[in-house]
């Protein structure tokens, strides 16, 4: 019997998402048109007034080669082709019960053109990165075992308008992966994007759409008045934001960010507010100590939470995901320090610790991995138990936390260069609440002044229920880099 | 008797013009103290209000051949190093804010903070690009003199005014005449020398209307490996005013 499952469960890896979800059709595709449409219109526009200069320059004693020249020195552009391959190894846990669930595919291949394209006419900069993926998957698990797949995708995952009012006033609007922190394990202080891009430096964040104000007022501080509009492409299959419990929709969310930057330490507070009413003061820093010697923080306090937490109740699974703190007033922090080390040598090693209080507490994570146990089996039962056991599995898998649990640990070692060649980075992290780890490796051999050959290996330590191994046992990717 | 008379005249105004001579010497800069002279020598290096250079980094380091050109904006204590060339780290850009260093690359999310210890490329450290701020980050611990390539230099002896400066211990040969930088001698915490680096001039630029010698290349060797060089060279210096917007993490990235 071939069972199909409803959009929500659709490849939402949220611990190891392969690469961020294809948005197709319907609202998702008019957005992007509508914010193509803007990017095309001031390209011509810059052009429009560029023809005008070069008409100009014909009935000028300027020559069009002067013209040309000064295009070229305004125009630049980049263009990275990546081509790679992932094997990964799904976990047979009360996540995705045989692959069934989350329906990952064994194999993937890729092959990703990503051009960036900048023009810079003072006062106005525009920045456009199209990118076009070609796909091929091959199921070896679950449901779709023996299919496979071919998709491609055409989006710009990332552009921009930015209008220079003043020398320190800055007025932009565009889609973009606006991120900051210290922090490698996440960036707790961003109340805009859950994923910090850093475990897989190879896989692009998915752009939002924000409008930014940024004010300049001395050389040390900067203030910025941001607005998230839209999702733009993090968003899931089904079409809820990254980051938010299954099924929320998106909000506006307005920040006011205030840098400090001193001699050798810096600090930054950030104000958000999202129209459904959720509030956070976020806030990061750091300190270079010597000139080995870097320490940093960040966090985040909430009042309550928007994650979903188990609760008993008498529904047919005799328990369910509940916004339990959506009302909460007590405070709900997040910190994270760190430190790292660059030895004498070569090589930089960093330490962080995070406490996350939001995080589950052993009693709901029994009841957490209980209910999911459940749901798993009742997805096979068929008729509504059914659905309410997929429902459930796609809220145990989008929970709105980063983190399930409170704590957590990374050991990271940084080593670039060696030989002339390689960049190294090896990364532990570690959930000290249920043991599971997670060991990443990040290795880029380079092949002359244009090509790169990449590897990101990831093992999970853990049992079934844990963290770290309820979706994936492993996952290996190697590929080339060209740059022209 | 008149030749003696002469030759007497002679001797005295031998003397005298020595005399003068040395005191003329001694006293090509009088008004200027020692600190004057490293800011001066800083001065030379890129630590002016606003400036912008192109550096080809070449490094011979284990045998293998390394090469990168980078832009630098500097001002101050803060600088913006772009990379140029070649095309696998073009894009790449380092923001040093004083003693804030961050790292930013294409296709990464987020700008990394950085130690100045981190080797940029070959046997240049991060602050080696832009660091001249010896004058604030080091004291004068004794000054001698010396000669490098037949110049007379003042030698400093310079020590860190606390941990945050690149390197513990440095010597540092100072031109008499042309008051730059011509060789320094790096040290580590435990006394033992491990690079060395002698400096050119052949640039210039224009300040306040004058022109001013500026460094044209630095060429640094590992004292433990002789073999170990990197060059440094210099070009396209030019004085342009430099807003703070160029060292603005919020705009660093696109």
């Amino acid at each position: 019997m071939k069972h199909s499952y409803p959009n929500e469960t659709q490849k939402r890896i949220e611990t190891i998402p392969p690469h961020p979800p294809f948005v197709k059709g319907g609202w998702g595709d008019f957005q992007v048109k509508r914010r193509l449409l803007i990017v095309v219109v001031l390209l011509m526009s810059a052009l429009g007034w560029w023809s005008e200069i070069v008409m100009a320059a014909e009935d000028s004693p300027i020559s069009l080669a002067v013209i040309q020249k000064t295009l070229a020195e305004h125009f630049s552009w980049d263009l990275r082709i990546l081509t790679f391959g992932i094997i990964q190894e799904p976990s047979n846990s009360s996540q995705n019960p045989g692959n069934n669930f989350l329906q990952i595919p064994h194999y993937t291949a890729d092959l990703e053109i990503r051009p960036d394209l900048r023009l810079n006419i003072d006062p106005l900069e525009l920045s456009a990165k199209p990118r076009m993926r070609l796909e091929y998957s091959i199921w070896r698990e679950g449901y779709r075992k023996g299919e496979s797949e071919w998709s491609d995708d055409w989006f710009i995952n990332e552009w921009l308008a930015r209008w220079k009012v003043r020398e320190n006033l800055f007025l932009s609007y565009g889609r973009e992966n606006l991120q900051w922190g210290p922090s490698f394990l996440f960036s707790p202080s961003n109340p805009f994007f859950q994923e910090n891009g850093r475990r897989n430096p190879y896989l692009e964040v998915p752009g939002m759409d924000f409008g930014r104000l940024v004010w300049i007022p001395g050389s040390s501080w900067t203030i910025s008045f941001i607005a998230n509009t839209d999702e733009g492409r993090n968003k899931t299959a089904s079409g809820f934001p990254i980051g938010f419990p299954q099924g929320t929709p998106f909000e506006k969310t307005y920040a006011l960010k205030i840098d400090y930057t001193g001699r050798q330490n810096y600090g930054s507070i950030i104000f958000s507010h999202r129209e459904d009413s959720l509030n956070s003061l976020g806030f990061f820093g750091g300190w270079t100590i010597s000139d080995a010697i870097l320490l940093y923080g960040e966090g985040v306090i909430t009042q309550g939470s928007k994650a979903l937490y188990p609760k008993r109740d008498s529904s047919p699974l005799g328990a369910s995901m509940q916004k339990l703190h959506q009302d909460d007033s007590t405070i709900k922090p997040v910190l994270l320090v760190g430190g790292s080390y660059t030895f004498a040598a070569s090589g930089t090693l960093s330490v962080e610790y995070t406490y996350s209080s939001p995080g589950y507490s052993d009693a709901e994570t029994d009841r957490y991995y209980s209910l999911r146990h459940r749901a798993a089996e009742a997805i096979s039962l068929g008729g509504l138990v059914s659905a309410l056991g997929q429902k459930t599995l796609g809220q145990t898998v989008n929970t709105g936390l980063r983190f399930l649990r409170k704590n957590y640990a990374l050991l990271q070692y940084t080593q670039n260069n060696i030989k002339n060649k390689i960049d190294l980075t090896l990364r532990w992290t570690q959930n000290l609440n249920d043991g599971s780890g997670q060991f990443t490796t990040v290795v880029s051999y380079s092949l002359g002044n244009h090509l790169e050959l990449f590897s990101v290996g990831t093992v999970m330590a853990g049992g079934k229920n844990t963290e770290f191994g309820s979706i994936l046992d492993y996952q290996c990717m190697i590929g080339l880099k060209y740059t022209f | 008797m008149k030749f003696q008379a002469d030759k007497r005249y002679l001797i005295v105004f031998v003397f005298a013009f020595i005399y003068c001579l040395s005191f003329f010497v001694s006293s090509v800069h009088p008004q200027m103290n020692p600190k004057d002279i490293l800011r001066k020598a800083d001065e030379a290096r890129g630590n002016a209000e606003g400036v912008e250079w192109e550096i080809a980094i070449e490094s011979i380091e284990g045998g293998r051949q390394q090469q990168r050109t980078i832009r630098v904006t500097a001002r101050g204590f803060n600088s913006l190093a772009e990379f140029l060339a070649p095309p696998n780290v073009k894009g790449q850009k380092l923001l040093m804010l004083d003693r804030n260093m961050w790292f930013a690359k294409p296709g990464l999310s987020k700008a990394v903070p950085i130690s100045p210890r981190q080797k940029l490329v070959g046997g240049a450290a991060n602050g080696d690009i832009a660091s001249t701020n010896y004058v604030g980050d080091y004291k004068i611990v004794q000054t001698s003199e010396d000669i490098v390539n037949k110049e007379p230099c003042y030698l400093f002896d310079l020590s860190a005014v606390d941990n945050r400066a690149t390197y513990d211990r440095i010597k540092y040969w100072i031109s008499k005449e042309r008051l730059v930088g011509l060789k320094a001698e790096f040290y580590t915490v435990s006394g033992k020398m491990f690079k060395t680096a002698a400096f050119e001039y052949e640039n210039s630029i224009t300040v306040d209307g004058r022109p001013r010698e500026f460094i044209s290349k630095m060429v640094i060797t590992s004292a433990i490996i002789k073999e170990d060089v990197t060059t440094m060279s210099y070009r396209k210096a030019s004085i342009k005013k430099v807003p703070d917007s160029i060292f603005n993490l919020n705009l660093l990235t696109r």
